[in-house]
């Protein structure tokens, strides 16, 4: 049941209001300091990678002299050198059927994709590290690559990793009981196969990090660009052999992420390793072209559903049958498992679908490493689940509208479990459905479409996606996806100075979320003080407690449930301290807007900063008894199972016939994550997935030929949407509040990109529907639609 | 590698430095002068991270190496605003959530800066087509877009 906001409920005051963000006043000025910003000392080593131009070869030989021979360049290290610094990267998954990879930092042997790295150049400066990586001469015995998905799982393909004896390194699969009965007792049964093509985060900022060491090499301080610095803190003390206590891991202000920046990469490892060696800074910044080559990619899918319906349309039994390209090693911290589980399970997205089975495999290729990109699987399961709504809609006769409603899980329905077990206790599923087609008039589109779809000679449609999105995994979440080096919690510590003023360190890093604005807000309102008297660390081993950190739309749900529980236990403490000094009972302060009074005695007062200097021993006050001095608390929250937002997207396109251009004509979208802590955040999240949801389906694709090279590594080559392409976004929001967690938030950061592939991709399917074209392959360019017209309309 | 010298005004004040003649502009900007607001997204003149004002002109500070320019004026996103305030485009980038990351920010207030003097009440496609040469993968554009037009509704004729 959707439950609205209590009415009454005056405890959010600051939390649902609109706040321009705190970050914009250092990021607008150019006083942000990402990585490549950071101070670095002047005795600093910079590194240079040299990368493998082959896709699958034996490493025969390194020839160094050259660039040895270069005035400036330190050291030049290989793979063995690397070896003897460092453990290899393994994640010691716990999952059925997966078949763990391991990693060298610096590739030995035998490289496995283009981009591997298979030396590092060490320098004096960075001209100079690049100018040896020049002169870095390797000879390779190229070997046969096995690249595209379906290829790379075949039984002759080379394989990637010998050992393991196939390139399968995920295989799973589920069914509910009594699947074929329900599947004999069909109507109707519906088949397709839908193919995603490859593509990448491309945040505006590559990665880059920078160590240091101090005290005889006992402290190590990393920089880096990452979305986990907890998990990278965890991975370095392994993998380094280094005590952990000595390690403390910091991003500074990082330039977008979208979940590229959420895995622990090579460099990582290679940068700290190398100052402890040298015991001097050590420094490397990642360069577009090694960005697109090395920063995980994702995506490359193909779906197989089979639906079974009764004769409403309604689905009485569905199948699954997925493959995800894994590319060559099990990424850190989530191995090969994130798309390829997270697929078949996502799939079932809003509707009420209760025999159900899968099958589904991850495969492994002589590519770059797949792994987590906004959305992870999402994307292309509300994709194929979509697209097969409106396949139902078509075979029977009805509306594509009109067969979601007949699907969706019904408000009476909830608290529900999905055929997989995933909980949902609160959604808006048909209430933003019918919303979302009310806001873009689409009984109007539809009356007004003609039968060839074609208005002042471009056909258009309108194509819709009803999504759920999950957020907020906790421990309970990241073990049942076997994920052993996720801790899965999340912490904060709240601390009211001698002053008044709040600080919240909270276990999460940003990268554009606009946690120093949205956290603050939270906190904000759970000690009852000024907006302007909270402010927030993130991002920083050595200040804020452990935890997990941000990925999977984590974020609010678990830094914000945390905070709010560590605020309750400093607010009943100022309590206390107000009541001891009043001399009344606890139960009788309130506090508002930094002040706590006695009940219906305003005049008994003392301000939050009178209070904390009692808790500091600045007074003549003392506290009360059993109450030790300080004013703080730490929580480290545990959100279980995923908490589960909803939303629906729907989107008009028009298509140039003659060359298969796609405008994106209007686009509407109602929105549930819960609690809304800061609207025009949350709106500003939604743009920006809905328009990676439009490059993903109407421009962006990594190409990998045949060899395993990639045609495109630069910017001019992997289109990007710009300005010109983009839609103007009309947004409303419901609120269902869950209970799952203490601020009654559910996560949002990726449900933009996952509503906007299969609204956009059903929008063309749609417009190019009248002439009977079927699209069931992704990315859309304008080349692939016109082969579709053109096929098309030879065929009638 | 030999150095040469290279004189530029950099917003307003004068510095001279001597670097290899093959030392890009942006590395000039950020690592000789500590303009660290320049941001480098591509090396390839695509995205526009880099974008700075060369003797008035937008320019990709990636493209051009510093002795090139030299006895050039070069604005930064530094030079925008006085200290600890925001000019008319960066507080309309503020009030409309025009940024998320940042990284590409300097860069689209920069190009806003020309765009607006160009074109001092730009419509919506004019706003959209100004800020092609530019890559933002954070906001969709559809704040940047709204900010833009806020920014030329709030400023006098003229005002960067």
């Amino acid at each position: 049941m959707a439950v609205p906001d209590r009415p009454g409920d005056d405890s959010w005051k600051i939390v649902g209001r609109s706040i321009p963000r705190r970050e914009d006043a250092w990021l607008l000025t150019g006083q942000g300091c990402y990585i490549d910003d950071v101070p670095e000392p002047s005795n600093t080593l910079h590194l240079g990678f040299v990368l493998s131009s082959e896709a699958h070869a034996r490493i025969v030989l390194i020839d160094a002299e050259e660039a040895l021979a270069l005035p400036g360049v330190i050291d030049v290290l290989t793979g063995e050198d690397i070896a003897r610094l460092t453990r290899p990267i393994h994640t010691g998954f716990l999952l059925e059927g997966h078949r763990d990879t391991t990693r060298d930092a610096v590739a030995r042997e035998k490289v496995r994709f283009v981009g591997e790295a298979v030396a590092v150049v060490v320098a004096e400066n960075p001209y100079v590290a690049e100018d040896g990586v020049e002169r870095v001469l390797v000879t390779y015995d190229p070997l046969p690559a096995a690249v595209a998905l379906e290829s790379a799982a075949g039984d002759d393909a080379p394989l990637v990793h010998e050992e393991l004896g196939t390139n399968v390194v995920l295989e799973s699969t589920f069914a509910t009981e009594g699947l074929d009965e329900a599947f004999a007792d069909a109507t109707r049964i519906i088949k397709e196969t839908f193919r995603t093509g490859r593509i990448a985060g491309v945040p505006m900022e590559p990665r880059g990090c920078l160590a240091t060491t101090g005290r005889a090499g006992e402290e190590l301080t990393m920089w880096t660009a990452t979305q986990i610095p907890n998990i990278v803190k965890t991975a370095l003390a392994k993998l380094l052999g280094h005590p952990e206590s000595g390690i403390r891991v910091i991003t500074p202000d990082v330039g977008g992420g979208f979940g590229t920046k959420a895995h622990f990469y090579p460099e990582e490892l290679v940068c700290p390793a190398l100052a402890l060696k040298y015991g001097r800074p050590v420094k490397w910044i990642q360069d577009r072209r090694e960005e697109l080559l090395t920063n995980i990619h994702a995506r490359e899918h193909i779906y197989t559903v089979e639906v079974g319906i009764d004769g409403d349309g309604a689905i009485v039994a569905m199948r699954c049958n997925m493959m995800a390209n894994a590319g060559a090693y099990s990424s850190y911290p989530f191995g090969a498992t994130l798309e390829s589980v997270g697929g078949v399970r996502f799939i079932l997205g809003p509707y009420h679908i209760r025999n159900y089975g899968y099958e589904t495999r991850a495969v492994a290729s002589h590519t770059c490493p797949a792994g987590a990109y906004r959305g992870t699987a999402q994307p292309t399961a509300m994709l194929a689940i979509e697209g097969m709504m409106d396949r139902i809609a078509r075979e029977i006769g009805i509306d594509p509208a009109e067969a979601r409603r007949r699907n969706l899980i019904k408000p009476e329905q909830l608290p529900y479990t999905t055929a997989v077990g995933t909980h949902y206790r609160t959604g808006s599923y048909s209430e933003s459905l019918e919303r979302a087609l009310e806001m873009i008039g689409y009984e109007e589109f539809r009356t007004s479409q003609p039968p060839d779809r074609l208005v002042d000679g471009k056909y258009r449609g309108i194509g819709i996606c009803c999504y759920t999105e999950n957020s907020g995994m906790g421990v309970a979440a990241v073990r049942a996806r076997g994920w052993s080096v996720l801790p899965g919690f999340d912490g904060a510590l709240v601390r009211v100075a001698s002053d008044g003023k709040v600080k919240a360190f909270i276990s999460h890093a940003a990268c554009g979320q606009g946690y120093h604005t949205s956290f603050a807000q939270i906190v904000a309102d759970q000690l009852a003080v000024p907006f302007e008297d909270v402010s927030i660390v993130v991002g920083d081993t050595g200040l804020t407690p452990e935890g997990t950190n941000t990925f999977a739309s984590r974020g609010t749900v678990t830094g914000g449930g945390a905070a709010v529980r560590a605020c309750l236990v400093v607010a009943e403490k100022m309590k206390r301290i107000a009541a001891h000094v009043l001399e009344v009972s606890a139960d009788d302060i309130v506090i508002e807007n930094g002040v706590a009074m006695v009940q219906g005695v305003p005049d008994m007062r003392m301000t939050v900063r009178e209070i904390a200097e009692v808790a500091y021993s600045l007074t003549s006050h003392v506290m009360p008894e059993g109450d030790d001095y300080g004013l703080e608390a730490t929580d480290h929250y545990d959100a279980g199972m995923p908490t589960i937002s909803n939303a629906v997207h729907v989107a008009t396109v028009a298509i140039e016939p003659a060359d298969g251009t796609v405008e994106v004509e209007r686009y509407v979208v109602v929105h549930d994550c819960g609690r809304v802590i800061n609207p025009m955040i949350v709106d500003g999240q939604i743009h920006g997935g809905a328009v990676q949801a439009l490059g993903e389906v109407l421009m962006e694709e990594l190409v990998y030929d045949d060899a395993g090279q990639l045609q495109n590594a630069t910017l001019l080559e992997y289109s990007l949407p710009t300005a010109l392409d983009v839609p103007m976004i009309d947004i409303e929001h419901i609120q269902s509040i869950t209970d799952e967690n203490p601020g009654g938030f559910k996560g949002l950061g990726e449900g933009g990109v996952i509503g906007g592939v299969p609204a956009l991709t059903n929008a063309i399917a749609d417009a190019l529907a009248g002439i009977g074209a079927n699209v069931n392959t992704n990315p859309l360019k304008p080349s692939r639609i016109a082969e579709l017209i053109d096929a098309a309309l030879e065929s009638r | 590698m030999s150095k040469v010298e290279v004189r530029l005004t950099v917003n307003g004040a004068e510095y001279v430095r001597s670097v290899e003649p093959r030392y890009l502009l942006v590395d000039f900007l950020r690592r000789e002068l500590g303009l660290t607001g320049t941001h480098i997204g591509c090396e390839q003149g695509v995205c526009g991270a880099c974008t700075v004002l060369l003797d008035g002109q937008t320019a990709r500070s990636c493209l051009h190496f510093a002795v090139q320019v030299s006895g050039s004026e070069i604005t930064t996103i530094e030079g925008v605003s006085a200290e600890a305030s925001l000019s008319p485009i960066q507080d309309a980038f503020h009030r409309n959530h025009a940024l998320q990351c940042g990284y590409c920010t300097p860069g689209f207030v920069l190009t806003t800066v020309e765009l607006l003097r160009q074109n001092p009440s730009p419509d919506e496609t004019e706003i959209r087509r100004g800020l092609t040469n530019n890559v933002c993968r954070c906001t969709g554009y559809v704040n940047i877009i709204k900010a833009v037009a806020e920014a030329a509704r709030s400023m006098p004729t003229g005002e960067g």
